[in-house]
C-alpha cells in the first residue's frame, strides 16, 4: 500500500485555526500580536514572499506592519530601525526577508534583533538555546517538519534512525537539535548532498529529510520500506503542458518512494505551507509569553 | 587493524598520545604569547563547592597556565551559594581587565540555574564556550569559542593524521558540552571538519550496528566498557572522551578508565586515545588556546 501523504495544507489550516481562537483569548485581555517584517530592495520572489507573510498575519487575526526599504539603504539605520522595534511594546514578533543586499552584514543585522522577538529563530542565541535543549524560536522551516511529525503521529523517533540530507543553517543544523532533543531521541546522520555513496545513509533512514534542490535526487532505491520522507526540495523544471510553462517539484522521486513509504510529504502542499504558518504561530507564541509574564 | 612487523608478529593500534599533542599546542601558545607586546593573558575559574573528580582537572588547567605563562585564579564560591552572588562574582569577572577568559565548573549544585549562569559570562570571555550565543555561533559557523572538550577531539583527530574531512564519524552521546558541539563543528564547511555526522545515544537500540559504521569514533558516554570490540569496525579511529572512576581490581585502588574496552578496541582500531592521556590533556590545551585567543582579539580591537 502506498505511504500516507502528509498534507501540509491541510495541518497547516488547522493549526491556523487554533490560532485564530488563540488570537481571540489574547484580543480578550487587550494584545493583539503583532509582526513586524522588514525587506530591503528590489528582489521580486522576497517582495511576494512578504506579501503572503502579511496575508496569511492578517487571516488569523494578527495585525502586521511590513516595512520596504530602498536597496540603497545603510546597515546603520537598518539595525537602528530594528532597535526600535525592539523597544515598541506593541510590536511581538520581527523578521528580516533575507537575503539582504550586499553592502548589509547579514550576521549583525540578525543578532539586533531581540531574541525574545526573533520569530524566525536566526538569532545566535536563539540557535544556541534550541542546541542546548531550552526554549526558544527555532527557524520556520524545521519548526514546521516537527510540527507535521508531531501532529501525524511521528512525534516519538526514539531507536529510530534520522537521516538529514542537508546541512545548512536554515535546515539541517536547527532540525538535527531538534531531533537530538530528549522527547525525540532519534539518532541523526547530517549528511551533504555530495556525501559519497549517499544512498548507503539514505538507505538506513526510519525519516529522511532531504533539501538539495535537485529534482528526483532520491530515487526509490535509495530509501528502505516504511521510510518516512520528508522533501523540502524546490526545483522549478521545465514543463510545456503547465500554463508557466514550468512546475514546481521537490528532491524525491515522489510516486516511486511513496510506494515504499509509511508516509511521504509532497511538493507542492507539503512542508512548504507550513512554514509561514510557522511564522504565525511564533509570533502569537511571542505574544502570549509577554502577555504571561506582564 | 593489525600490522605485520618484520619477524611476521603483529602489532596492536597506534596510541594517540594526547599528552604530546597537548605539549606541541603550548609551545605554539608560548609564540602566540611571545607577540602579545608584554600583555599577559589571564584565565578566571569560578568552581562551586569542593568536587573531588573536578580537582585533576583543575589542577589540570593551572598547571597549563603556569606552562604557557596564563595568568590564572581560581575563586571559589560555597556550594550554597546563591543564584544572585554567582551571577555577580560573573559580572565582576566580566569587567576585570585581568581575565579574558572565565569558566564555570560544571555541573553547578542542583539549586542553581544552570542555562542563567552560563548566560551570564560575556561571549567575548566565553572561553568554554557554553553561553547560548556562543553555542548558536558555532552552529551558525561563526567565530565563537569553542567547547574545549569537543575543540580538542577535533585537534587531536587532525594532528594525529586522523582528519575528519569526509569520514562518517559516529558520536555516542548526545551532551551539551561534548556530542552536540562536536557534531555542530564537523559539519561545518571547513578543513579538519566537513565530515558526514552521526549523534547516536545510551538509548538507541541499534548502537553496534551505527558504530560499526563509523571511520571514526568517538565515545563520550560516561560508562566503563561501554564501547566493545565488537562495536568497532576494522581500521576505525576511536576517540575515548570518558572519564569514569573506577577500582583497579588488582590493588583495590581507585583508577580511571574511558568508555572504551580498552585493549580489545586497540586490536582492531587503527588508532586509538588512551585514558588517561587521550583526550585530556588536549582539553585543557584547547581551554589555553581560547585564552590566549581572547587576548589577541581584545588586543586588536
Amino acid at each position: 500500500m502506498p505511504g500516507v501523504i502528509l498534507d501540509g495544507r491541510q495541518l497547516s489550516r488547522d493549526i491556523r485555526q487554533e490560532l485564530r481562537e488563540r488570537v481571540t483569548v489574547l484580543a480578550a485581555g487587550a494584545v493583539v500580536p503583532k509582526l513586524a517584517g522588514i525587506i530591503v530592495g528590489d528582489d521580486a520572489g522576497s517582495a511576494s514572499y512578504v506579501r503572503l507573510k502579511e496575508k496569511a498575519a492578517a487571516e488569523v487575526g494578527l495585525l502586521s506592519e511590513m516595512c520596504h526599504l530602498p536597496q540603497d539603504y545603510t546597515q546603520r539605520d537598518l539595525l537602528t530601525r530594528i532597535s526600535e522595534l525592539n523597544r515598541r511594546a506593541d510590536v511581538h514578533g520581527i523578521f528580516v526577508q533575507l537575503p539582504l543586499p550586499p553592502q548589509f552584514n547579514e550576521s549583525a543585522v540578525l543578532t539586533t534583533i531581540s531574541p525574545a522577538k526573533d520569530v524566525d529563530g536566526f538569532h545566535p542565541e536563539s540557535v544556541g538555546r534550541s542546541w542546548l535543549g531550552q526554549e526558544s524560536f527555532v527557524p520556520a522551516t524545521p519548526a514546521g517538519i516537527m510540527e507535521m511529525l508531531r501532529r501525524s503521529g511521528y512525534g516519538d523517533l526514539r531507536h529510530r534512525h534520522a537521516v538529514i540530507v542537508n546541512v545548512d543553517n536554515l535546515v539541517g543544523k536547527p532540525l538535527a537539535a531538534l531531533l537530538c532533543h530528549e522527547s525525540v531521541s532519534a539518532n541523526i546522520t547530517l549528511c551533504h548532498p555530495d556525501t559519497p555513496c549517499l544512498a548507503d545513509w539514505t538507505r538506513q533512514a526510519d525519516l529522511l529529510v532531504v533539501a538539495a534542490n535537485r529534482p528526483r535526487f532520491i530515487t526509490a532505491d535509495m530509501v528502505k520500506e516504511g521510510v518516512i520522507a520528508v522533501d523540502f526540495g524546490t526545483n522549478y523544471v521545465e514543463d510545456t503542458s503547465a500554463k508557466q510553462g514550468y512546475h514546481l517539484e521537490g528532491d524525491i522521486d515522489f510516486e516511486p518512494v511513496r510506494e515504499k513509504a509509511e508516509a511521504i510529504t509532497p511538493v507542492p502542499g507539503g512542508v512548504g505551507p507550513m512554514t509561514v504558518t510557522m511564522l504565525l504561530a511564533h509570533t502569537v507564541e511571542a505574544a502570549e509569553r509577554l502577555a504571561a509574564v506582564s | 587493524m593489525l600490522v605485520t612487523t618484520w619477524n611476521g608478529g603483529t602489532m596492536p593500534a597506534k596510541i594517540i598520545d594526547g599528552r604530546s599533542i597537548a605539549a606541541a599546542i603550548r609551545e605554539e601558545l608560548k609564540g602566540r604569547m611571545a607577540a602579545l607586546d608584554g600583555a599577559v593573558p589571564g584565565l578566571a575559574v569560578l568552581v562551586m563547592g569542593d568536587d573531588p573528580s573536578a580537582q585533576s582537572y583543575l589542577r589540570g588547567i593551572t598547571r597549563g597556565c603556569e606552562a604557557v605563562g596564563i595568568y590564572t585564579e581560581t575563586m571559589r564560591l560555597p556550594q550554597d551559594t546563591t543564584q544572585k552572588l554567582l551571577e555577580d562574582a560573573i559580572s565582576r569577572l566580566n569587567s576585570d581587565t585581568r581575565f579574558h577568559g572565565i569558566i564555570l565548573q560544571l555541573p553547578l549544585p542542583e539549586h542553581l540555574n544552570s542555562l542563567r549562569a552560563q548566560s551570564a559570562v560575556s561571549p567575548d570571555k566565553d572561553v568554554d564556550g557554553t553561553n547560548p550565543v556562543s553555542c548558536g555561533k558555532l552552529l551558525l559557523g561563526e567565530e565563537t569559542f569553542f567547547p574545549s572538550t569537543a575543540y580538542g577531539v577535533k585537534e587531536l583527530l587532525v594532528r594525529s593524521g586522523h582528519s575528519p574531512e569526509g569520514r562518517h564519524v559516529v558520536i555516542c552521546g548526545r551532551s551539551n558540552i561534548v556530542g552536540k558541539p562536536l557534531a555542530g563543528i564537523l559539519v561545518q564547511k571547513r578543513p579538519g571538519a566537513n565530515a558526514t555526522v552521526t549523534i547516536c545515544h545510551t538509548g538507541t537500540r541499534n548502537l553496534p550496528e551505527i558504530t560499526r559504521s563509523a571511520d571514526i569514533l568517538v565515545a563520550a558516554i560516561g560508562r566503563p566498557r561501554a564501547i566493545t570490540a565488537d562495536m568497532v569496525r576494522e581500521g576505525a579511529v576511536v576517540v575515548d572522551v570518558g572519564v569514569n572512576q573506577v577500582e583497579d581490581a588488582a590493588t583495590g585502588k581507585p583508577r580511571l578508565v574511558g568508555d572504551v574496552d580498552f585493549d580489545a578496541v586497540a586490536e582492531k582500531a587503527v588508532a586509538v586515545t588512551p585514558v588517561p592521556g587521550g583526550t585530556g590533556p588536549v582539553t585543557t590545551a584547547m581551554l589555553l588556546t581560547n585564552t590566549v585567543a581572547a587576548a589577541e582579539k581584545l588586543l586588536a580591537r
